[in-house]
């Protein structure tokens, strides 16, 4: 199985076409969820993932509180009280999520040269901690669509091959795995 | 009167000052524990004793708190924590 590698001080990833597609499919899902659409993206929409993925509403003008359960979670409020936590949102929010595409954005064009030419290979050079934060950013976003559990590992196991849910379950499963493994690199500083 | 100094010198100065904030964590089921005590020493500078001290409260009490300072600090602090993925919650502390 693909894996984090990393040699002398340079990370790098090892992907099969498919698992690169994957990636980059998801990737290109949250970026447009989070509202950032300036590409061509590479999933068709009958990709399970784009249908899972899909924004339950349009994003609204001003900056509210998300109604996609998705965007609250990676972009969840400051404060119990509803006052307060609208009012740090409309002064943060535009930050955050311009964060979180910049990071996205980065990915999708270390995993476009590889997609592009319909090859597997060795996404080189990469910037470990970008990678780390936008795995957690889609394992979070899968997560809340699959309604993960603590339990929810016992599930995907129980499911049958013919399950049309297995194979996401496989991907957010496969997902923890590649970030312990990059998480195993950083942490040797 | 001497009596009427000590009455006066005794205000709560607390009621002058800003009560200090604080930064809440939340557990949830989908951080990997490695990932919380990593993020808790980059953006913190804990230890990896006290990062992962951190993160098990987090884990087995459902929350801790992870800072502490003034309003404008926390929310700082919080606006970080979100952009790394975790679950963070600023409020008073109440503990004062």
């Amino acid at each position: 199985m693909s894996a984090f590698s990393r040699d002398e001080g340079i990370y790098s990833l090892d992907l099969t076409i498919d698992e690169a597609h994957i990636l980059i499919n998801l990737v290109e899902q949250l970026l447009e969820l989070l509202g950032e659409g300036d590409f061509n993206h590479h999933y068709n929409e009958s990709d399970p993932f784009a249908q899972l993925m899909a924004q339950l509403k349009a994003a609204p003008d001003e900056v509210v509180v998300p109604e996609d359960p998705v965007l609250l979670r990676l972009l969840p409020s400051a404060y119990a009280d509803p006052e307060a936590a609208a009012d740090f949102r409309r002064y943060t929010e535009p930050t955050l999520r311009g964060k979180k595409k910049r990071t996205l954005e980065q990915v999708r064009k270390a995993l476009e040269i590889i997609v592009d030419e319909d090859r597997a290979g060795v996404v080189d050079d990469l910037d470990g901690e970008v990678w780390l934060m936008a795995i957690n950013d889609l394992r979070l976003a899968l997560s809340v669509r699959l309604e993960i559990n603590p339990e929810s590992f016992d599930h995907f196991e129980s499911l049958s091959d013919e399950d049309p849910q297995k194979p996401i379950y496989a991907v957010y499963f496969w997902l923890g795995w590649l970030q312990e493994s990059l998480l195993n690199l950083l942490a040797q500083g | 009167m001497a009596t009427d100094t000590l009455i006066e010198s005794d205000l709560d100065i607390s009621q002058l000052v800003d009560k200090p904030w604080v930064t809440i964590v939340w557990d949830d089921p989908v951080n990997l524990m490695s990932y919380v005590t990593f993020v808790f020493i980059k953006l913190f500078g804990f230890s990896q004793e006290r990062a992962h001290e951190l993160m098990m409260q987090v884990h087995t009490e459902g929350r801790a708190a992870v800072s502490t300072g003034s309003r404008e600090e926390m929310e700082r602090d919080v606006q970080r924590l979100h952009e790394h993925g975790l679950w963070a919650t600023l409020q008073r502390d109440d503990k004062i």
